[in-house]
């Protein structure tokens, strides 16, 4: 784990090299967290994806909300979330399920604005999630896409987070414990309306929150939470 | 994609304070949120947060908690923490998570930012529970003035014009005749030019004339009071009240312009109020029989209605119901002495309960006891027996149900002499049991309403006597008294009852007033102090070991507040033809009321936690 930071951080600066000018650069050119940080100090950003299927190359990006945790509290007044134009047509019943109305979708960012803009928000930053397969393929997809190469982050996935803390108690548990919304019941969060891109990313930082004030330190660094 | 925090907007817009905010509003106050967790038994504010800010609990619970590590408060889901903004207000005060929370902080200036153009808001923060009831309280007060309808009302529409009037130079004598004939008690006294030079009452000639030995031949002028006040007729009957309640006359000249227009008396202004008590009163002195008084007693829910829309405090309200039924009480017992002849031996006819304390409403029941002069022989039994037979079915026509715990002077229990009176109230003080607890808490607000008032003095005075040293009696007072809580939820919401008719509502009686009323006669005893009226043992308490000055005050705030409350209530039940009942559905009252009932509630709280404390 510790090596995965460090190697993070070596393949970052390599991969800053070599990728051409533009938001991706800008986003390689700032340096991760360092790994040894204490976790309360660890600027973050708690991210979230809509999408209209598992697949990252045949499906598509509806949406993308976001917003920072520094120093354990999640910063209101940062809060994003855009909706994106791309791929809208193909996605079907999904829309519905997303709450997106098609008028929305239409108003929305292209993907090059999306991405250029979540990635200014994610620099320097740890990010956030609950389940990152999703937001990991879909950004890589995007960046080859737009820049022809997939980028590295940091990564605090409070599922695995949770399943760690879960698998160390020996005990069987059903997997279904470990989706967003029955970990947050565990914690006795309020219930929250899930579906929004921006909804869940603030649901996971409470969630994350709620973890560690019950079975973390806030000194304990940052190396122990990634995944 | 304004909706994007949707549910935040929601919970913010929800709460106290924020309730009235436009959307734009609430969207900003929301961008200035920070959320926060905290474990149980963690205390505030968060490590992370140095400067001020309003924690507002989206879950869990937080618990303030004084220096001598007390417990002064709970606060639950859509409560606002405004400990660390006021810290001035809140000295040695700690806040600990007594469950896991999640807050959202906000900092003081950022949010008070947002709210800049709701000065209420702000200072809805900026006051604790007590002092906001006490801004309410005296807000009613003021409405009482304001809404009287003396102040509406111009002297142009009271006063008798053209006002009686005799020239200076006419005798004593002939004064008096002139005032004989027009049946006034009061003149004008006017020189050639109609100017005002004085006025005379019927009181000059006995305090003047006659007292003086001043021959009824001399001029008028001579006994007639100079100087006097006049009122230009373009105020208001409620200025002409206060003008004359000041200067204790009766009498008040009226003038347009400089010259003389008109008279008022403090008649006028009283035949204005209509069915005021005091009119209420005579009519039931003249009633000749029972059936006339049922008829009088209709008039009593219109005037309750009539008060509460007025603005009258409910202090009052309930001083001018309690005066009217002692009006009913004394005429019935009148009645009955025609019909089966004057009484054997003295006695006291006694009120208990709510008419005692004079804090009755219309449709309450009748609680009622004879005490007897030891001088009873059995043979003189049958006669109480009927006078109270005749009263209490009386009062009963007159709309005061009996008493449904049967305390009455038709129960033989309550019907004795002085003796077993003294008796009784020993043997409930040495064995407080749960009967006699009841018991206590009935008889020990009584008020003679006809008869010897020495007969219920003395049982009273010895009744004192004893409770002041009882401590284990007033243990046992104490304890019965906190068994009528507030309707607060653990974490300030209202718990609700069923009001009989399925619909959910507040008890304001037994949940609000009767913990008061409990207090009260607890200091009481305890003090040794002989009123019976809630406010005026409140009064006379505060400042004693009993009860602190302050707490008295904010007890006092929360009586009037939910005593006004339960009076409007009545009021719109009474107009709408419905029984009047104690039960206030929530949504009858408007959200800011809301607020204040639950800190009257808090109020009551406390003191009871208090009087748990030292028990």
């Amino acid at each position: 784990m510790f090596d995965f930071l460090f190697g993070l951080e070596a393949k970052r600066r390599g991969l800053s090299t070599k990728v051409p000018k533009g938001p991706l650069k800008n986003f390689l050119s700032v340096p991760f967290p360092e790994p040894n940080t204490p976790i309360s100090e660890v600027p973050m950003l708690a991210l979230d994806f809509e999408t209209s299927g598992f697949n990252a190359t045949t499906d598509h990006l509806l949406s993308i909300g976001h917003v920072e945790i520094n120093q354990l509290s999640i910063k209101l007044a940062s809060a994003e979330h855009y909706l994106l134009k791309s791929g809208i047509e193909r996605a079907g019943d999904n829309v519905a399920i997303h709450q997106i109305t098609e008028l929305e979708s239409q108003q929305g960012l292209s993907l090059e604005n999306a991405i250029e803009r979540l990635l200014n928000a994610m620099a320097g930053k740890v990010i956030l999630v609950h389940y990152a397969k999703i937001e990991q393929t879909f950004l890589a997809a995007a960046c080859k896409a737009l820049y022809g190469y997939a980028p590295v982050f940091p990564i605090i996935d409070s599922l695995v987070v949770a399943k760690n803390r879960l698998d160390q108690r020996q005990a069987a548990y059903d997997p279904s414990n470990l989706r967003l919304t029955n970990l947050r019941d565990s914690y006795q969060l309020p219930a929250h309306y899930a579906h929004n891109a921006l909804n869940d990313a603030v649901a996971t930082g409470e969630l994350l929150l709620a973890e560690i004030a019950h079975h973390h330190s806030r000194q304990k660094p940052l190396k122990h939470f990634l995944r | 994609m304004d909706n994007e925090l949707s549910e935040i907007y929601a919970f913010i817009g929800s709460i106290a304070p924020f309730e009235e905010l436009p959307e734009q509003t609430i969207v900003k106050l929301v961008s200035k949120i920070d959320i926060c967790y905290l474990k149980q038994g963690q205390q505030l504010p968060p490590a992370q947060i140095e400067e001020g800010c309003f924690y507002i609990v989206r879950k869990g619970a937080l618990s303030y908690v004084n220096q001598l590590q007390e417990l002064i408060g709970k606060y639950g889901e859509g409560d606002i923490c405004t400990v660390f903004c006021y810290p001035e207000k809140y000295a040695d005060i700690q806040v600990v998570c007594d469950e896991d929370c999640l807050l959202y902080a906000v900092n003081k200036q950022q949010l008070l930012g947002c709210l800049i153009e709701y000065p209420v808001i702000i200072s809805f923060f900026e006051q604790s529970a007590e002092e906001r009831l006490k801004a309410k309280v005296s807000q009613i007060q003021d409405d009482a003035v304001v809404n009287s309808s003396l102040t509406n009302t111009a002297i142009d529409q009271l006063y008798q014009t053209p006002a009686a009037t005799i020239d200076q130079g006419a005798s004593i004598s002939e004064t008096a005749q002139k005032m004989t004939e027009l049946g006034y008690s009061c003149l004008v006294v006017i020189d050639e030019d109609k100017n005002v030079k004085g006025i005379v009452t019927d009181k000059d000639f006995r305090r003047r004339c006659i007292a003086q030995g001043i021959t009824p031949d001399n001029a008028i002028s001579e006994i007639m009071t100079p100087d006097i006040t006049m009122l230009d007729v373009r105020n208001t009957a409620f200025d002409a009240l206060i003008t004359m309640t000041s200067l204790h006359i009766h009498h008040l000249p009226i003038t347009d312009q400089g010259r003389l227009a008109g008279m008022l008396t403090i008649t006028d202004l009283m035949h204005y109020e209509g069915q005021n008590a005091i009119n209420l009163t005579s009519l039931i002195h003249k009633a000749t029989d029972v059936d006339e008084l049922a008829e009088i007693s209709k008039l009593i829910p219109k005037l309750q209605v009539k008060m509460a829309r007025l603005g009258t405090p409910a202090e009052q309200a309930g001083k001018s119901i309690s005066a009217i039924t002692m009006a009913f009480t004394i005429r019935l017992i009148e009645l009955a002495e025609i019909l089966y002849g004057k009484a054997p031996v003295p006695f006291a006819w006694v009120a208990a309960g709510s008419q005692a304390r004079q804090e009755q409403m219309a449709q309450s029941d009748q609680d009622n006891a004879l005490i007897i002069d030891n001088s009873l022989q059995p043979e003189q039994a049958p006669w109480f027996e009927r006078l109270a037979q005749f009263v209490c079915d009386g009062l009963a026509q007159c709309g005061f149900i009996y008493c449904p715990g049967d305390v009455m002077a038709t129960n033989p229990k309550w019907r004795q002499n002085e003796d077993t009176w003294h008796h009784y109230f020993s043997q409930w003080i040495e064995n407080p049991e749960p009967k006699a607890l009841m018991h206590c808490s009935i008889f020990f607000d009584l008020t003679t309403i006809y008869g010897d008032k020495n007969l219920l003095n003395r049982v009273q005075a010895r009744m004192l006597m004893r409770t002041q040293g009882a401590s284990l009696f007033i243990a046992h007072m104490s304890k019965n008294a906190l068994q009528h809580k507030p309707p607060l939820g653990f974490f300030r919401d209202f718990v609700l009852v069923s009001d009989g008719n399925n619909k959910k509502a507040m008890d304001l009686k037994h949940n609000g007033i009767a913990p008061i009323v409990d207090l009260a006669r607890i200091y009481a005893l305890q003090e040794g102090i002989t009123s019976v009226n809630t406010i005026e043992r409140l009064k006379q308490a505060s400042g004693t070991r009993s009860l602190s000055k302050s707490s008295g005050a904010n007890l006092i705030d929360a009586f009037e507040f939910l005593t006004t409350l339960r009076l409007n209530h009545q009021a719109n039940q009474l107009q709408e033809g419905v029984k009047a009942d104690n039960f206030l559905a929530p949504k009858e009252i408007s959200r800011l009321e809301r607020e204040h009932l639950k800190d009257a509630f808090k109020v009551v709280k406390t003191l009871q936690e208090n009087r748990q404390a030292v028990y």
